[in-house]
């Protein structure tokens, strides 16, 4: 009996169906055990790119440090516009960077291919919406800090 | 009088060797061990129980291992070379931690099973032994070995100063085992191109080693968004490397220095 079932793969059929999503979207099958080339070859990293380096690295790091003076500054100085702006962007750069690493980490190119850039410019569209939403707060509401400061009161 | 002494010590010996050992009570310890076999791939894989007398056995897992396999389940398959921490042949995932099989001891408490798994997210070759060839390629990438343009006017050996050599302690320890890189969430997503806390780390040991002259090309190969900065800093490299070393400082390091280049 048992090797009955065995033969005609009644596994394959009671194994749990994937959802409607993740079966629509093609990924790239990966070659097997990762290995490109024969197993002696050495792996072959990707081209190195200006922009993906330790500049982005550093430019990271560096809004993420000047975020903190930016953000505890209104509490003693008061609100300006020069410095709620600047607070506004970097903010919007750092979750900006923090979604694009989101998005290399869980929809890789090399396995989703075009979703990848799908992503990346829905990412794009969005920073740049919210972009266009802090100038308009600026002009209109006198800045993030100011709209944060009513939310706390009411 | 010389005699005399041997033949005192001789009685003594005896004496002791005279009283019986009384039978322990066997306290005996289930192990649950990953089973998978390539020749049955329609099989799916399973947790097989084995039951071992701990007062019969050595106080490491690699004993148990060696244990079962020699008395009970001569198919258990899992790689063991020099059963004292120094090969790396023997690294898998024992009661949650990815650890040396001989460098762990086993939990005494019976009431409580023991779980084996082989690395996690690597693909598994059979039971306890998983693929390391992605590994080791990756390895290979980073041209781990001296590279110079010119050699010393003597002949004879790079030299290098007692402090240089000091920089590569807690470094050059490593075994490669692959417990901190199949530890790391990242090289799980993204092993294909992420290189892993292990490689980064000698990458490192041979960007500040001081005989090298090859460092801008070094550094160059990780200027990408994939091979080094994928590192989030997670540190469940440093948490559970068998030899305690730390590859999250190595390849904070490593960030560091590239910073503005």
């Amino acid at each position: 009996m048992f090797s009955l079932s065995r033969q005609i793969g009644i596994k394959s059929i009671t194994r749990p169906t994937t959802s409607i999503l993740s079966r629509s979207i093609k990924t790239i099958p990966q070659p097997p055990g990762y290995v490109v080339g024969t197993v002696n070859d050495a792996y072959i990293p990707p081209k190195p790119h200006k922009l993906e380096g330790s500049y982005h690295w550093t430019a990271e790091r560096l809004v993420s440090i000047g975020l903190v003076p930016l953000t505890l500054a209104p509490l003693f100085t008061g609100v300006s516009t020069l410095l709620d702006s600047t607070l506004s962007a970097l903010l919007l750069y750092h979750c900006y960077a923090g979604f694009q690493s989101c998005i290399i980490d869980y929809i890789p190119k090399r396995v989703y291919g075009n979703y990848f850039n799908y992503a990346m410019y829905l990412l794009t569209f969005g920073t740049g919406i919210a972009g266009y939403g802090i100038y308009k707060i600026e002009e209109k509401e006198g800045g993030v800090t100011k709209l944060v400061g009513k939310l706390w009161k009411a | 009088m010389f005699r005399s002494i041997l033949r005192n010590q001789q009685k003594i010996s005896l004496r002791t060797l005279a009283t019986q050992a009384t039978e322990k009570a066997p306290r005996i310890k289930k192990f649950q061990i990953y089973r998978w076999n390539p020749d049955t791939p329609q099989e799916q894989p399973q947790m097989k129980t084995y039951e071992i007398d701990l007062n019969k056995c050595g106080p490491m897992v690699l004993d148990a291992l060696l244990k079962i396999k020699n008395e009970e389940d001569a198919t258990l398959t899992f790689r063991r070379s020099c059963r004292e921490g120094i090969c790396g042949s023997c690294a898998m995932n024992i009661g949650g931690k990815n650890t040396l099989a001989c460098l762990c001891r086993i939990d005494q408490d019976t009431a409580k099973e023991t779980k084996v798994y082989p690395l996690p997210h690597m693909f598994v070759v059979r039971d306890l032994v998983p693929d390391l060839t992605h590994f080791y390629k990756q390895y290979k990438s980073i041209e781990p070995y001296l590279q110079r343009e010119d050699h010393p006017a003597d002949g004879r050996e790079n030299l290098q100063s007692i402090a240089d050599r000091a920089k590569l302690d807690g470094l050059y320890e490593c075994i490669l085992c692959a417990c901190c890189s199949t530890s790391c969430p990242s090289y799980w997503w993204n092993q294909q191109q992420y290189l892993g806390p292990a490689v980064l780390m000698q990458a490192y040991r041979w960007l500040i080693d001081s005989r090298d002259q090859a460092t801008a090309q070094r550094k160059a190969m990780l200027q990408n968004s994939m091979s080094l900065y994928r590192c989030h800093t997670i540190m469940n490299c440093a948490r559970t490397c068998p030899k305690g070393l730390n590859p999250g400082k190595a390849i904070a390091e490593i960030k560091k220095q590239m910073a503005f280049d």
